[in-house]
């Protein structure tokens, strides 16, 4: 018996076409006509699991329909794997990334940057027809090889085994050492030692101990900074100028500007004008980096901050929101909870921390940009101290009047694990909310234990 | 039968055992209890209608039922589904209201649990993903000493030594068992050493949650008198058990809030 597919409804098509079209980074631009097409066509055939009726996505039979930049979202989710294919043939350059970066400098080098999740979606959507079940088996297929070729297991495993595999045309590895993901130092000694020599590898020197105070280790990671621009740019064959790197940092203040106010407007209502995977994947769009092309992701976001202005002026509550949502501030790295199975229970996401710490903060714009830039990084409120992390994050549990915060990472994430209950200890004592800690299994695609929980968390509050 | 007489029952459908309660006029009236089997649909229905039989009642009968346990995602039958922790609360709230804090061993995992005056759950903590310290690593152990389930506790207090177990995981703990037997470690230490490492991950569970007398011990495994005296040392406090089999008290949280969603759903007035 086949696997039941969602449409997308004729119903909503007329006014998902009076909606703007989406421009890319090489300029070529894609009209709701020929998104509406993909995504009713080409798409349900090419990648069915994205389309699959599944406890999985929620048993959801479509997203919010209504809502024409949910959708586009998914076009850029859909097709990012063939533009990564065609952005290679065009002879651009593509860097594997870990989270706590900045892209500025690789968008400065025209380079584009990805964070493990995308590397691997790059991998899986290579191969077409796939339902989720299929999907999964290979993506454990491969974990598995990563973990006897590399002999540790960790969530970026993947990435370093399919460039070492030569799946991917990826052209530089550029970690910074010491940064957030304990493993990244494993992954960056596999990848030395595996036989793929062709891929650069670029070690960027992160300074440890959380020095962003100090003029002297924001001087020397700004120095590494340029060092890394400038072995982009010995792949590239191009010389980026400080001039180039301030117009990339003007962009992508642009997006973080358009992604924080998107957030505030989301918050400042009760009634939430989208579901909670809306809710993050149009705010995530302020980092410009989701979808490997920060034109259009910029684009998107545009139209979004449109739409949500419009939702919370009319009080429109989002696709299959509960009433009276109990509000989640969800904590850690590269996971979160099942935001469907929660809706049903009725929960709504709120927000998290990692990507948004990027976010909400915007990098100097004048004097000098490598400076700028590492001073910046080096002030990420999700890279602090404990105390100082957990201080922000109370402030965004405020803003965004949470009920209750789950912490939540990967197994094998020694930074996540570590933090996770001295951070929940310090927001217990300061504000008393409910808090809970959960850790995801690396393989699975049945988290029913991991739903259990969630679930008695929901109801306790 | 009288409508009046209004009729609420709750479903746990484990991963061991399949349980249902009866509440009549707000006081257990029936309960069934079973294995349960890889179908959790027909599991749960075959609990609920071993307790309607002992009432002499029809399904049709009851004003609200409320499924629990893993099986609470497959329960047509029930009017709504909540999670065990919940249902624990609420259950040993209704037999016990000074009881604040709850230690429920079962099938599959335990937890820890802290509750309020209301029977509220305030925090919770549970096994990550391992059979370590539940039900089906304690079947494990007695098929290895070809002991009955039910026996292990008490051999287990006869012991005169502990023997420590450097492996919690079901799997690895029974070639260590084998080997220790091997050795010629007396079969009354080792179960006496199972006992104390799976209490101890116990009481990790509740340094996350914290202890609140009066505590009390529910799930299958609380019927094991070895397990609640390791686990009262371990803890350093005296446990109170359930009057009625501590299986059922996943269920009969469930059947108590039934009746109050019935009457929030103005289904039922008191």
């Amino acid at each position: 018996m086949g696997k039941q597919l969602f449409r997308y409804s004729e119903e909503h098509k007329e006014k998902f076409l009076e909606s703007e079209n989406i421009t890319f980074n090489d300029g070529s631009v894609v009209t709701s006509e020929e998104i509406w097409h993909y995504l009713t066509v080409e798409g349900p055939k090419k990648y069915p699991g994205s389309f699959e009726v599944n406890l999985y996505q929620g048993n959801r039979n479509s997203r919010d329909e209504t809502l024409p930049t949910s959708l586009k979202t998914h076009y850029l989710g859909l097709t990012f794997s063939d533009r990564m294919e065609k952005a290679k043939d065009r002879g651009k350059s593509i860097a594997f990334i870990q989270g706590g970066q900045a892209v500025d400098p690789y968008t400065a080098a025209d380079t584009i940057a990805l964070r493990p999740g995308l590397v691997n979606q790059w991998n899986r959507d290579l191969v077409h027809g796939n339902d989720i079940n299929k999907e999964f088996l290979r993506r454990k297929e491969l974990k598995e090889k990563a973990f006897h070729d590399m002999s540790f297991e960790a969530c970026q495993t993947g990435g370093y085994e399919h460039i070492q595999a030569g799946n991917l045309r990826v052209d530089v590895i550029a970690p910074f050492t010491v940064l957030r993901c304990s493993d990244v130092s494993y992954g960056v000694e596999a990848h030395r030692h595996g036989p793929n020599k062709n891929v650069k590898l670029i070690n960027v020197d992160y300074p440890l101990r959380h020095q962003a105070d100090k003029p002297w280790a924001i001087e020397y990671f700004a120095q590494n900074l340029r060092k890394l621009v400038g072995t982009l740019d010995e792949v590239t064959g191009r010389t980026t100028s400080e001039e180039d790197l301030l117009a990339s940092i003007k962009l992508h203040n642009e997006g973080r500007r358009l992604g924080t106010e998107l957030s505030e407007l989301w918050w400042s209502t009760d009634v939430p004008p989208t579901n909670s995977a809306d809710r993050a994947s149009l705010v995530g769009l302020g980092n410009l980096d989701n979808h490997g092309d920060v034109r259009a992701s910029l684009s998107v976001l545009k139209e979004a901050k449109k739409f949500i202005a419009e939702r919370v002026k009319n009080g429109v509550k989002g696709h299959a929101v509960p009433d009276n949502p109990k509000r989640i501030f969800i904590l850690g790295s590269c996971v979160g909870i099942n935001t469907a199975r929660s809706e049903d229970s009725g929960a709504i996401v709120v927000g998290k921390d990692d990507q948004w710490s990027h976010c909400s903060t915007l990098v100097e714009e004048e004097g000098d940009p490598f400076y700028n830039l590492a001073k910046y990084t080096l002030e990420y409120p999700y890279e602090q101290s404990i105390e100082k992390r957990a201080q922000w994050t109370i402030e965004q549990i405020k803003k965004s009047r949470a009920d209750g915060v789950i912490f939540i990472h990967n197994w094998g994430c020694n930074t996540q694990a570590a933090v996770a209950r001295p951070i929940l200890d310090v927001i217990k004592r300061e504000i008393g909310i409910p808090t809970y800690i959960q850790e995801r299994d690396l393989h699975g695609l049945q988290h029913e234990q991991e739903q259990n929980r969630v679930n008695a968390f929901i109801e306790m509050l | 039968m009288s409508l009046s007489e209004n009729f609420f029952a709750g479903v746990d459908v484990g991963s061991l055992a399949a349980k249902a309660v009866i509440l009549k006029d707000g006081e257990i009236f029936a309960t069934g209890l079973l294995k349960s089997g890889v179908n959790s649909v027909e599991s749960g229905l075959s609990a609920l209608n071993l307790a309607l039989d002992a009432a002499g009642l029809k399904k049709e009968d009851l004003t609200y039922i409320v499924g629990t346990g893993y099986g609470r995602v497959s329960a047509p039958y029930a009017n709504k589904a909540v999670t065990e922790i919940t249902c624990h609360a609420k259950g040993a709230n209704y037999l016990h209201p000074t009881v604040r804090t709850i230690i429920d061993m079962g099938g599959q995992d335990c937890k820890a649990i802290r509750i309020d005056e209301n029977g509220a759950v305030v925090d919770f903590a549970m096994n990550d993903k391992c059979a370590a310290g539940t039900g089906r690593f304690l079947e494990v152990m007695a098929e290895v000493f070809k002991v009955k389930l039910e026996d292990l506790g008490a051999i287990a207090l006869s012991a005169t030594d502990t023997v420590p177990m450097s492996s919690t995981c079901t799997v690895f703990a029974e070639s260590e068992t084998i080997s220790l037997i091997a050795r010629g470690e007396k079969p009354e230490n080792i179960l006496n050493g199972i006992h104390h490492s799976i209490a101890n991950r116990i009481a990790g569970l509740f340094s996350r949650v914290g202890i609140t007398s009066d505590v009390f011990f529910s799930g299958g495994v609380a019927k094991n008198s070895g397990m609640k005296s390791a686990i009262e040392q371990a803890l350093k406090v005296t446990i109170v058990r359930p009057e009625i089999d501590p299986q059922l008290i996943g269920a009969l949280g469930a059947a108590v809030l039934a009746r109050s969603f019935a009457k929030k759903e103005g289904l039922w007035a008191a």
